[in-house]
This record gives structure tokens, sequence and C-alpha cells, in this order.
């Protein structure tokens, strides 16, 4: 596309959704993305460098990924999709969705990261080792296996840094967000569900207050056994509560 | 071969922490412990000059107990005025971790001046956990470090005021007073651990490459890759071009030598340079093709090394005189490296000032052929 590779998963029939994974998820087709496909066209492509996909110099910025993700709903002739995001993927969702909200039937943004909270400071993912990353984003630690690399071989290792790497370009500093993208968070005119695990580490609750307040109308819903990544951790109820926000929205026909 | 000798100053402890770098709480600081450390090492260079070393250096890390001097500028400010003859390597500046490198085209011309045209000026990277100490973007490193060379290089060469608009930097005037003295401007060496790319920037450029703490066998192969580079670049590396930097522990006899080495040299490499696993490579750090050559060969970290790796390894030259004359004589004449940047290391500043003389009076003058060349004539620049 525009002389970048895409990897992307699809599968289901209905409505297109477009599905963008938190760091570390690329490539992976999970129960949360099979259950969303029972409702809709589930569109699930691995951001550049991860999981896999081969990096691309030119994305060197959070929306970068955005204008990219962009020209992906264009290739498919997707005038108008569901959105759904989760953490990194949040991220790149609200940035698409204050250039271009008239291009989303709804926007689903689970934990994401991406704005400057105050009285928060995003943990430096980067410097922490598997198990204290594990413990920071995991209520369940349990429920990271679904995540776990293949191997330990030469390729996977490459590979993995290859993906750190991409996320370090977009993510180092500022850790975790845009300090643009907040006071632009009230142009999205799309109806906004914002999903989050109650033990989130990561992005916790104080940061979920900061979105409803800023993207109008947006709702909140909570799990209660879930830390950053509820669609991993309890994927059965968010699916439940992504689904019947998004049928309550006018899809593209 | 040229001597010259190399300082750390490390804030040598023990402690159980993970990690050495970056995370080490700074309480363990003890500003009152640190002031007579660094009148200690500071009086041991100084003590080189007289004892004959050609070169002074310093460097450059930031937030760790394995070498307190993030301002290696600030060090070699005071070691100019203090000395008169000896070369000031500054080993060296770390060049995508400033903010604006502007400063420190800024801060070696006025040492350059000051000094009488006797300092010479490293380039580097910074190793990994600097990116997490200072928060530069490990993924911009090699771009900004070149570009930053390139700015610092034109600014010293080009007549001023001109623009300068790199994608790091830019400037709408760039016109540093002072110039520094020497022509067309101060030595640049590259201090690294062997990555392709580094090596063949360096060997185009005539810069002198140094071989920072690295075993022998990869010295030799390095080595190897920039001369032949220096070839297909259209001209034949001087022996001055290649340098290597060990330590060194010598005393009147081998045991008493290694003695001595067992108890103080295993410090830098299993405490001080302790760190958490991210903290080596940070991401896009290295090219995929450095890290493939890295996994593929798996070396062990420092803090596993034993004082037989080290031995065997050639990491470090311990020994009587005599013992450590025959080591040198591999650098020398096999590897034909001309000059040796060494730190000595008694494990007090007394023993370490009678290892100096010891070194000075038994060593040195065995290796001083080229006493009258003057090592940077020609290289560097």
């Amino acid at each position: 596309m525009r002389g970048t590779p895409v990897h992307l998963l699809s599968d289901g029939t209905g409505p297109a959704l477009l599905f963008l994974h938190g760091a570390g998820a690329a490539g992976r087709w999970l129960p949360f993305q099979e259950q969303l496909a029972q409702h809709f066209t589930v569109y699930a492509p691995s951001h550049p460098g991860h999981g896999g996909a081969p990096a691309v110099e030119w994305i060197e910025h959070i929306s970068d990924l955005a204008f990219h993700y962009l020209d992906l709903l264009d290739e498919l002739g997707l005038d108008r999709v569901h959105l759904a995001g989760a953490s990194l993927g949040g991220w790149i969702g609200a940035e698409i969705a204050v250039m271009a909200s008239q291009r989303l039937s709804s926007l689903v943004l689970i934990d994401p990261v991406g704005i400057k909270v105050n009285g928060w400071i995003y943990p430096f993912l980067f410097g922490m080792e598997l198990p204290q990353l594990i413990s920071t984003v995991f209520h369940h630690p349990e429920a990271a296996l679904a995540l776990a690399p293949k191997d330990q071989s030469i390729d996977t290792l490459a590979e993995l840094y290859r993906q750190n790497a991409a996320l370090a370009r977009v993510a180092w500093n500022p850790h975790l967000y845009n300090p643009l993208l907040r006071r632009r968070l009230p142009r999205i005119t799309a109806p906004t569900l914002l999903c989050w695990g109650e033990h989130d580490q990561v992005s916790p609750l104080l940061c979920a207050d900061a979105w409803a307040k800023e993207i109008p109308g947006a709702q909140l819903v909570t799990f209660r056994e879930s830390g950053h990544a509820p669609h991993l951790e309890e994927p059965e109820a968010v699916a439940a509560a992504v689904i019947a926000f998004c049928l309550r929205q006018k899809s593209a026909p | 071969m040229k001597f010259y000798y190399f300082h750390l100053m490390p804030y040598v402890m023990e402690h159980e922490e993970p990690s050495s770098w970056v995370t080490l709480s700074n309480r363990h600081y003890d500003p009152e412990v640190g002031r007579g450390r660094y009148h200690e090492y500071l009086d041991q260079l100084e003590y080189a000059e007289k004892l004959g070393w050609d070169g002074l250096c310093v460097n450059e890390h930031h937030q760790n107990c394995y070498g307190t001097m993030p301002s290696p500028n600030v060090m070699a400010a005071m070691l100019v005025r203090r000395t008169s003859r000896a070369k000031i390597a500054i080993l060296g500046n770390g060049l995508p971790l400033r903010e604006n490198p502007l400063r420190i085209a800024e801060e070696i011309a006025m040492l350059d001046v000051v000094s009488g045209g006797r300092v010479i000026s490293g380039f580097v990277r910074g190793i990994g956990p600097e990116y997490f100490s200072l928060a530069v973007n490990p993924t911009h490193s090699r771009e900004r470090f070149y570009e930053a060379a390139d700015l610092i290089i034109r600014a010293w060469t080009e007549e001023g005021p001109f623009p300068f608009d790199g994608r790091f930097f830019r400037y709408p005037y760039v016109n540093p007073w002072p110039r520094p003295l020497q022509k067309p401007h101060p030595p640049v060496w590259c201090p690294s651990q062997g990555s392709t790319e580094t090596v063949e920037w360096a060997a185009q450029r005539r810069f002198p490459y140094l071989m920072v703490f690295t075993p022998i066998k990869r010295i030799a192969q390095i080595y190897g890759e920039y001369r032949e580079a220096c070839e297909r670049y259209g001209y034949t590396a001087s022996r001055y071009q290649l340098t290597v930097n060990l330590p060194i522990v010598v005393a009147e006899n081998d045991a008493k030598a290694y003695e001595i080495a067992r108890e103080n040299v295993l410090w830098v490499y299993n405490v001080g340079l302790r760190m958490r696993t991210p903290f080596y490579l940070p991401p896009g750090y290295v090219t995929e093709t450095s890290l493939r050559r890295v996994l593929a060969n798996r070396p062990k970290p420092p803090t596993e090394l034993t004082f037989d790796d080290l031995e065997a390894g050639g990491y470090i030259i311990v020994g009587s005189p005599a013992t450590v004359r025959d080591k040198l004589k591999v650098f020398s004449d096999e590897l034909k490296a001309g000059i040796v940047c060494s730190g000595l290391n008694g494990g007090s500043h007394e023993k370490t000032l009678e290892m100096m003389e010891l070194f000075a009076r038994e060593v040195m003058p065995h290796f001083r052929e080229d006493a009258h060349v003057d090592e940077t004539a020609g290289v560097g620049r």
C-alpha cells in the first residue's frame, strides 16, 4: 500500500470493524477478535515493524500510523468503519478520530495511552525485564501466555527487537503520549466507548476520567478482573460490551 | 608506541542492586567520598604526564558508579591548566546525547585554544543505558551521531556564519567563537566496540579507531576490517589510527601482579558493568545485522566474566615488567597498534602511583623508538 507492505488478518461477516492491536499483540487472532467476527467483518492489521511485519522508515511519529491506517481504509474501499483499538492501538485510533471522525461509525478505546494526564506518568516500559512488564500490564499474569513468543531463536529475538524499535520510534520520549492529542480530542464526533481494566497500572482509571472528560459524550465501562488489557483478560465481557455498543450505532451500508 | 593514561573515575562500591546504571540510587553517592576520589584521580592523571605518558584520557558516562564523569569536558578543563605537554584526549563526547551539539564544538574549541592545541576529540554514541538516563530516543542514535559530527566538524572548519538544517539539529547561524587552534581541527577519534558501520565511518575519515574493553581476538579482527576499509578508501592506515583501551596491572613479579589484579580488576566488569538486560541494547540502538551477530556469538555478559576469562581472553594485561612488556609487544608488533590507552589500578591511590612509577621505569622505555613522532600528525582529520 503506497509502497508499504501490510500484514492483515481478516475474518467474519457484517459491517467493517478495524481492530488496532496493542504492543506485543500483533499478528494474533485471539478469542476477542473471534467473538467480534461473529457480528462484524474484522480487519486486524499488524502495525509496521510489529509481529513480523517489515519496519517502515517513514513512520516516525504516531500521526504517521494514523495516516497509514487512513490509507488502508482507502485501499480496502471502506468509507466508514467501526474502529476498536487497545492501548497503543487505542492511541492510534484516537489520532485517526481527531483527523477523520466522519469515517468512523463508532470508536472503541480499550485502555488507551496517548494523552498527558496530570498526576500520572506512564511507567517506562522499555526499562522493564519481562516479569516486571507482565506484572505491570496484566492483573492475571497467566493472560500474558497468549502473547508468549513462539521460541527463543535468533529470528524470533530479532523480530521482537524490531517490534520494540518500531514502538520506541513513536513512544520513547514523550513516553506513550502525544502532547498535542489531548486538546484535539473534543473534535471527535463519533460515538465513543471507553473500556477500562480496573487494575490498569499503565494507564489507570485516572486516565479514563481524562479521556471521558475530553471526548464529547464518551461512555466508560470498566472491567473488574483486568489490568491494562481487559480484551485479553476478560475477552467475552469486553467483546459483549463492544458488540452491543457498535450494533447500536449506525454502520455504513 | 604511545602511552595514554585512561581514567574511568569509578565510584568503587559493593551493592546488591540489579544494576549499577540508570537505577542505582544516587543515595549511595557520598559527595565527601566523591570529592576525595576526584582529587586522587586527577592527581593520578597529572602525575602520568610527569612520568612520561603521552596523553591523558577522560570519558563520558551517566547515572552510574562505573564512571563518574557525566561531563568529560569539565574534567578536561581541569587538566588543561595543570598540564603542559600531554595530549588531552576526551574519549569521547556522546554526540547523540546532546540536545544541542553545537555546544560540543564550542567547548572543544575552548579547550583546544587554552591547551595550545593539545586536545583530541573523541566522538561516541554513548552506551545503551545512557539512552535511558538522558531519555534520548535510541532509534535516532546513529543518525544523530552522524549529523552532530558533521555539524561540529563544519563548525570548526568553515568560516561562519552559515546555516545548518539537519533532521535533528537546525541553526540559522553557525559561527562559534572561539575557533579551534589545531588545523584543520582537533583530531577526532572513534572509541567503539566494533560495529561495522562505525568502522567504515571512521576509516573513511581517517579517524583513529579505539577498541574499548574488548578481548584480543576481536581486536585483531576489527583492526583487520578497519585496515581493509582504509585501503578501500585509497590509503594505508597509520599505526596511530589503531588504538586499544585495556587495563594493565604491573608489579615486581607475576605472582604479586596477579594477586593485585584478582583483587581489583574484576570490579569493573562484575559490578561496574552490571545492568538490567533491557539497558544493554535499547531498541533501535543497533542495526538488525549487528544484533544478529551479537545473538549468534552470545558473548558472556561482563557480570559473568571470571578473572581467568579476562586473562585468557586478553581483556587485561597483568604481570611483572618483563611479562607486561611481552604482552604489549603483541599489540605493538603483531597488531601494530600505535597507541595504548590504559589505566593502572593498584587498589589504593598510593599503590596506584607506585604502579605507575614502575610502569614508567620498567616498561615504557622499551617502546620508545617513536618518541620523536607526533602521533596526531595527519590522522584524525
